[in-house]
């Protein structure tokens, strides 16, 4: 529908602002400028998935990396005094180490572009109800199905929801004066009524 | 050959007034030349300005109409005929006022903050169908970009409470934060159900499926409880009053715009009224059959009679009812406590949503709806 010329201009200015917001995220000196710019590289990359016609893929980067993982970054950021951990001057070593690696997958990647045949594909041209297939496949218990990985993953998430829970779950200690319940349920306070000296809370004796 | 001409002139009057949206004429249009897509940038940009203009303004005027109503008083009645203008002058004196970043802020992050905030809202604006024939954009996976989309959205506010270098707006980003994330769930959860009744993620095949009753009574329980579920979540990820810990100004100042002043903090407040209308709109679209006419069974003349109000004065009209209902929250509920708000959410919408799923599911499955539903 849309022009050759128009999808090269939305390609390229696309690609080019990715390869600019992923470079921010390497090299900002901020923790959270560096976040904002991963997220910036991810929603665009939906972008060159839509332009891939695979806008459910698109749709879930963004729900998924956009929304959760990236606005959980800048939560544990925001959480820490992430002005205090700035690591303005890596080592030597580590800087060698760390151009080295780059520099070699670099050359891996540009020698795995270089030698690989791209191959048309076909389904392209057909826009199809992707939504509905991907329901399907995910449910179907045949050969192509994948409903084994499905139940795994959704398995995985429960124990995972389940561990959370259970780690950020905050045993109160013994002589706790309120419940972080507060008059909610309208408790009534369960311990004796407390008595402050000057160092320690202890219980009254009355 | 006289009917064959009628024939003609008959399919190119239909195709002509199919319901096309937007894009996917912007898109037929620029088959051949790159400048005509350019000139639609252009222009949806304009148009978009305008509208956002006008619609904020026209629901900060209706918002101080109706908090004057609810409290016995007049509301802005100088400017202009009832007090039109007063918005008008209002934003005029934000334009013009000193845009201030404080000394110690991050300013990079000071000055994106805003845009990022407005920037959700104006997204969501372009996936609403207004009428049969005006939608920007038909996602087939509209609902999942919603809430895609829509988690999006605390970053402007996380950003803008983070980048001021101040503890109230710090507190107040977090706040937001929590209660936007949390809320979200019970938002999808509800959006889900709809999914379900209607078979599809796209906003206008959700319109369809209301053809033959809205899903808020067509659902049985389940329907009218996800309406509820997601009205009470949007109030609360629209950061307002009985869920405006954000702002608190009796104890955060402002919140996460203390530090904001001029245009900047002019950005902040139309997105949240944008957002108003936004959320609005969805619950219109979604439980209250969007643009599709009123009907009850059987009643013939009834029904042809509701059918004479165009789809977008529906449209419309159910968008305004749900604001004035957003607005009434406002003046009737006082404004919770950080750990009401938890409780709220995560010890009761969130089960209720999950058994609401679970009902619907079942009345899906059991085609046990009121009415008969169309192709099935």
């Amino acid at each position: 529908m849309i022009s050759d010329a128009t999808y090269t201009v939305m390609f390229y200015g696309l690609s080019a602002t990715v390869i600019l917001l992923a470079l921010l995220a390497v090299n900002a000196r901020q923790l959270l400028r560096a976040a904002l710019g991963l997220m910036g590289m991810l929603a665009l990359s939906a972008g060159l998935y839509v332009m891939l016609r695979a806008e459910f893929l698109a749709g879930v980067q963004i729900l998924v990396y956009v929304g959760g993982i990236v606005v959980l970054i800048v939560f544990a950021i925001m959480l820490t005094r992430s002005s205090e951990l700035l690591e303005d001057h890596p080592a030597k070593l580590t800087r060698i180490l760390g151009a080295t690696f780059s520099i070699m997958f670099m050359l891996i990647a540009c020698y795995a572009l270089g030698t690989t045949k791209f191959t048309e594909s076909e389904s392209t041209q057909a826009v199809r109800d992707e939504v509905r297939d991907i329901g399907l496949a995910l449910l179907d218990r045949g050969a192509n199905g994948y409903l084994l990985p499905f139940e795994a993953i959704s398995l995985l998430l429960l124990v995972a929801v389940i561990g959370g829970t259970v780690v950020a779950r905050k045993t109160p200690p013994k002589h706790q004066p309120f419940t972080t319940g507060g008059d909610l349920r309208g408790e009534t306070v369960a311990h004796p009524p407390l008595v402050q000296d000057d160092e320690h809370v202890v219980e009254s004796k009355s | 050959m006289n009917t064959a001409l009628i024939n003609m002139a008959m399919q190119t009057t239909l195709a002509a007034i199919e319901p096309r949206t937007i894009a996917q004429r912007a898109a037929e249009s620029a088959h051949e030349n790159l400048w005509i897509t350019a000139g639609y940038f252009l222009a949806a940009i304009v148009g978009v300005a305008l509208l956002l203009s006008f619609l904020g303004m026209a629901l900060i005027y209706i918002e101080r109409k109706v908090a004057a109503a609810f409290q016995c008083r007049i509301g802005p009645n100088r400017v202009g005929p009832w007090g039109l203008l007063q918005t008008v002058a209002d934003t005029l004196k934000l334009v013009f006022k000193e845009d201030f970043v404080p000394q110690m802020a991050d300013r990079t992050l000071h000055m994106i903050a805003p845009f990022l905030a407005l920037l959700v809202p104006v997204v969501l604006l372009a996936l609403i169908p207004y009428s049969p024939a005006l939608q920007v954009a038909d996602l087939n996976i509209g609902i999942l970009f919603i809430t895609a989309i829509g988690g999006f959205g605390v970053m402007g506010i996380l950003i803008a409470g983070w980048s001021s270098n101040n503890k109230w707006s710090m507190i107040g980003a977090m706040r937001a934060g929590a209660q936007i994330i949390s809320y979200e769930l019970s938002a999808t959860l509800a959006l889900l159900v709809v999914v379900l009744f209607s078979g599809t993620m796209s906003l206008t095949g959700i319109v369809q499926s209301q053809e033959d009753g809205w899903w808020i009574w067509r659902g049985h329980a389940a329907g009218l409880c996800a309406f509820i579920i997601y009205l009470v979540a949007s109030t609360a990820e629209l950061n307002r009053t009985p869920f405006d810990i954000p702002e608190g100004e009796s104890e955060l100042t402002a919140g996460f715009h203390t530090e904001y002043s001029g245009l900047r903090f002019a950005f902040f407040f139309l997105a949240e009224f944008i957002n108003m209308f936004t959320v609005s709109a969805l619950t219109a679209t979604l439980f209250l059959g969007g643009w599709m006419p009123f009907h009850i069974g059987d009643w013939t003349s009834f029904n042809s009679a509701m059918d004479a109000i165009p789809p977008s004065i529906w449209f419309l009209g159910k968008v305004t009812a749900i604001i004035f209902v957003i607005m009434w929250f406002r003046w009737t509920f006082p404004r919770l406590r950080v750990d009401q708000l938890m409780h709220l959410e995560w010890k009761v919408l969130l089960p209720i949503g999950f058994a609401n799923l679970f009902i619907a599911a079942i009345i899906v499955l059991a085609n046990a709806y009121p009415y008969p539903v169309a192709g099935q």
